[in-house]
């Protein structure tokens, strides 16, 4: 049900998602997520278009870590901060981490080839039912996306929703 | 050469320590001891990749990355430039490409879309525009005798002025406008072909009516030359350039100037 992908520049590099809906423990999650207790980046769905957003964020998170440049402390931190569309770090966890009362929330782990423990273990922390990662774009808000990546409208009849947003992921750090 | 090679010998040496305890490292502390093998990761995946092109400026790739089909473009280090010079230049023409590549996306004008940049390396990934064709080869196959859809390719010709007109209103000059860095891209839904425009490695951000005529200019010159007999073609390209543009009346003056003159104002260089 999950999602992994093989990074092709960091081979020995996957990055797996699983998405949880009808989630009861939000906040713990969030609060252990803050004491550094889960090795994995807890993301607001709704602020997701499609799983390709979250490798996008992830492929660049490992390659920041692999030369030394993150913005933020920590891989997972880094996942979060690069799905943002500006270089403010707390606005970019408000915005993209899970906050207390949500109900939805989507885990991406980076590890090495076989990790099932690492997976398991997470899966036992989450109270909630775990559904395809595919669904995450019907669990989406374009309008609020739109607004926060300021996608203008003669952008979006040229291009997708999904494009307009990772084009402005990838280059943020020069614009 | 024997520095380099105990150099290496070390790396190695880090890089077995590191396999030993990746699992721990990860779980623990997943900076430590991942820069070492950072330079490792690219040459490597180009090494796997399929050379398409290399220019004087650089050397252009396709691969799959992310799981979508991705050109990647690298900028390589040129050794006759001093190293200083030429890590400017490079990275200053990485950031240009990628910046005019947004700003016209946004203006709603197709390009290329940008997955991921690597300014340690100069590699841009880009989106591989599929099942496309060149303006080039649509005009080299329009024109043969026996087929001659002509009113098709006026309409065309409409299209490339309307966009130009579109991306000079956004102060994006473009650089190296040629039939060849066009491509028609055939939608699935409605059959309409997508002009998309790609190479932006000489573009460069100006609202100035001269460096908007040389880039028109430019394109005159590689138009007509590739295109022989097309002098109306060009004509009906200007015209709808002049009537979709607001600023155009000055851009066309300057054209008319370059026309005289050349495209080096300054004469130097």
């Amino acid at each position: 049900m999950q999602l992994t992908h093989v990074l092709e520049l960091y081979p020995d590099h996957s990055v797996t998602q699983m998405l949880f809906k009808e989630v009861k423990n939000a906040a713990e999650l969030r609060q252990k997520a803050v004491e550094g207790k889960i090795y994995a980046a807890l993301i607001n769905p709704t602020m997701l278009v499609n799983p390709l957003q979250v490798l996008v964020a992830a492929n660049k998170a490992v390659h920041l870590q692999k030369i030394g440049k993150m913005k933020t402390r920590s891989l997972y931190s880094e996942i979060i901060f690069n799905l943002s569309p500006t270089n403010n770090i707390s606005e970019a966890f408000k915005r993209f981490g899970i906050s207390d009362g949500d109900d939805s929330v989507m885990v991406v782990l980076v590890h090495n080839k076989q990790e099932s423990k690492l997976l398991s273990d997470i899966t036992a922390l989450v109270d909630g039912r775990q559904v395809q990662v595919e669904d995450v774009s019907s669990l989406s808000d374009p309008a609020k996306i739109k607004k926060l990546y300021k996608v203008t409208p003669q952008e979006e009849k040229s291009s997708t929703l999904l494009d307009a947003v990772v084009c402005r992921m990838a280059t943020k750090d020069v614009m | 050469m024997s520095v380099r090679c105990i150099c290496v010998v070390m790396q190695l040496a880090a890089r077995g320590q590191c396999v030993k305890t990746a699992e721990e490292a990860n779980r623990t502390e997943p900076e430590v001891n991942t820069a070492k093998d950072s330079s490792m990761a690219l040459p490597e995946f180009l090494g796997k990749a399929e050379l398409l092109k290399q220019g004087a400026e650089a050397r252009v790739y396709r691969a799959q990355f992310l799981g979508k089909p991705t050109i990647v473009k690298e900028r390589f280090k040129k050794q006759y430039r001093h190293p200083v010079l030429d890590e400017k230049l490079t990275h200053r023409r990485t950031v240009q490409e990628v910046r005019s590549i947004l700003r016209c996306r946004r203006a709603g004008i197709s390009a290329p879309v940008v997955y991921f940049v690597d300014y340690t390396s100069h590699c841009i990934f880009l989106e591989e525009i599929t099942g496309s064709a060149t303006v080039r080869d649509h005009i080299t196959s329009a024109q043969q005798p026996d087929s001659c859809p002509d009113p098709q390719l006026e309409r065309l010709a409409q299209r490339v002025g309307q966009i130009l007109a579109k991306m000079h209103d956004e102060d994006v000059i473009h650089g190296d406008l040629t039939t060849s860095n066009m491509l028609l891209r055939l939608s699935p839904e409605d059959g309409e072909s997508d002009l998309v425009l790609i190479d932006f490695g000489l573009s460069y951000i100006s609202a100035l009516p001269e460096d908007k005529g040389v880039d028109l200019y430019v394109l005159e010159k590689a138009f007509l030359s590739t295109h022989p007999n097309t002098e109306a073609l060009f004509e009906k390209l200007l015209k709808s350039y002049a009537a979709s543009s607001k600023k155009s009346s000055a851009v066309i003056k300057k054209l008319d100037e370059v026309r005289l003159r050349g495209r080096k104002r300054s004469m130097v260089g």
